[in-house]
């Protein structure tokens, strides 16, 4: 009996071990925020696609021979997870520069760097870049797309290629403007 | 003697799994949540076992497994988050939601699930557009269907111009 708790208690650690591992690439749970901005939203579009699914997705993208386009189907295979939100209000600035840095917050950990900080004087609107670098590589890329009456959210992991990020607007729900956004001052 | 028997067992083996999956999930399931909880009928499409079975002939098997159920009148606006949960009980094993669209109205709500099914991506779509809530199941295959479609479109590209 005592062998059998300690095999479970050994499994146990394993287990959480594991999970612990592997929960860093893993896609996150909506913060509490998300939930209040959905309550506000006039529409909203949640898309959220896991590593198989990705992968699996890959293969509806257009065959293109070209080298660009391969690259990116080859990118999009290898990611670990795309998570994105947007949010139309009916009103201007139905959210508040609280909000947002809540949402900020999420990404100040020693893994994820601000990359772009980008303000308008006077309403909590503008666009904010952090990037998860993993030995000099990219591992991951947030993007808080603040508008008007749009509020948009993306959330990519795995190892991303900057040459091709614009070409992931557009695919998977990501909104074209911020990856657009995203991959200038990225590039830049 | 015993082909008769046989070979009508085969044909009679996927309907007779379909009746004895009946409503513990997959797109019926989905689609008897739906009735029970907003006590609306489901309109029948006829033929669509035929409809389906061309589909995947026509498309040399990019395309099958087609089902489509139509809810008319649908009593709405619906809560997003309800509906939501109806589906995500009722589908099944496996499926995966990608895609969740909710308009604060109420009147209009998509969700969209998918699984792997092989070769197949298996995709089910509920969408209420209005007082219209549709229910459909597909099972595609990618790679099928894009030569399909390269090939319908370089057929475009050889025809000639049309004269006026």
């Amino acid at each position: 009996m005592k062998r059998m708790v300690f095999l479970a208690a050994i499994a146990a650690l394993f287990l959480t071990g594991a999970g612990a591992a592997s929960a860093q690439d893993q896609l996150p749970a909506p913060s509490p925020i998300e939930k209040q901005l959905a309550a506000r939203a006039e529409h909203v579009t949640e898309v959220t696609l896991d590593k198989n699914m990705l992968a699996f997705a890959a293969k509806f993208m257009d065959k293109d021979n070209d080298k660009e386009g391969q690259a990116a189907r080859q990118m999009i295979q290898n990611l670990n997870g795309v998570y994105v939100r947007e949010y139309e209000f009916d009103k201007e600035h139905a959210y508040t520069e609280d909000d947002l840095e809540g949402l900020r917050k999420y990404f100040e950990s020693s893994e994820w760097s601000p990359m772009v900080k980008e303000r308008s004087k006077g309403h909590a609107e503008g666009t904010d870049v952090f990037i998860k670098l993993v030995d000099g590589k990219m591992q991951g890329l947030f993007v808080l797309d603040a508008e008007e009456k749009e509020l948009s959210l993306v959330l990519i992991l795995g190892p991303i290629d900057v040459d091709n990020l614009g070409k992931l607007g557009g695919n998977f729900g990501i909104p074209k403007d911020a990856m657009k956004k995203a991959e200038k001052k990225v590039v830049k | 003697m015993l082909l008769l028997p046989a070979g009508l067992a085969a044909v009679m083996a996927p309907a007779i799994v379909l009746a004895a999956s009946g409503g513990g999930g997959g797109f019926d399931g989905v689609v008897h949540g739906i009735e029970s909880r907003y006590h609306a009928r489901a309109t029948k499409i006829p033929f669509m076992g035929l409809i389906s079975a061309l589909a995947g002939v026509s498309t040399h098997g990019g395309v099958h497994n087609l089902h489509l159920a139509e809810f008319e009148n649908f009593s709405g606006p619906i809560d997003g988050e309800e509906l939501n949960t109806i589906v995500t009980q009722h589908i099944g094993e496996g499926w995966q939601r990608i895609v969740r669209e909710t308009s604060r109205s109420g009147t209009d709500q998509s969700l969209i699930f998918v699984r792997p099914e092989g070769n197949h991506l298996g995709m089910m779509v509920v969408d209420l557009d209005g007082h219209d809530l549709n229910v459909i199941q597909i099972s595609v295959n990618p790679d099928q269907l894009s030569e399909q479609i390269k090939e319908h479109r370089s057929h475009h590209r050889d025809d000639p111009p049309a004269e006026d």
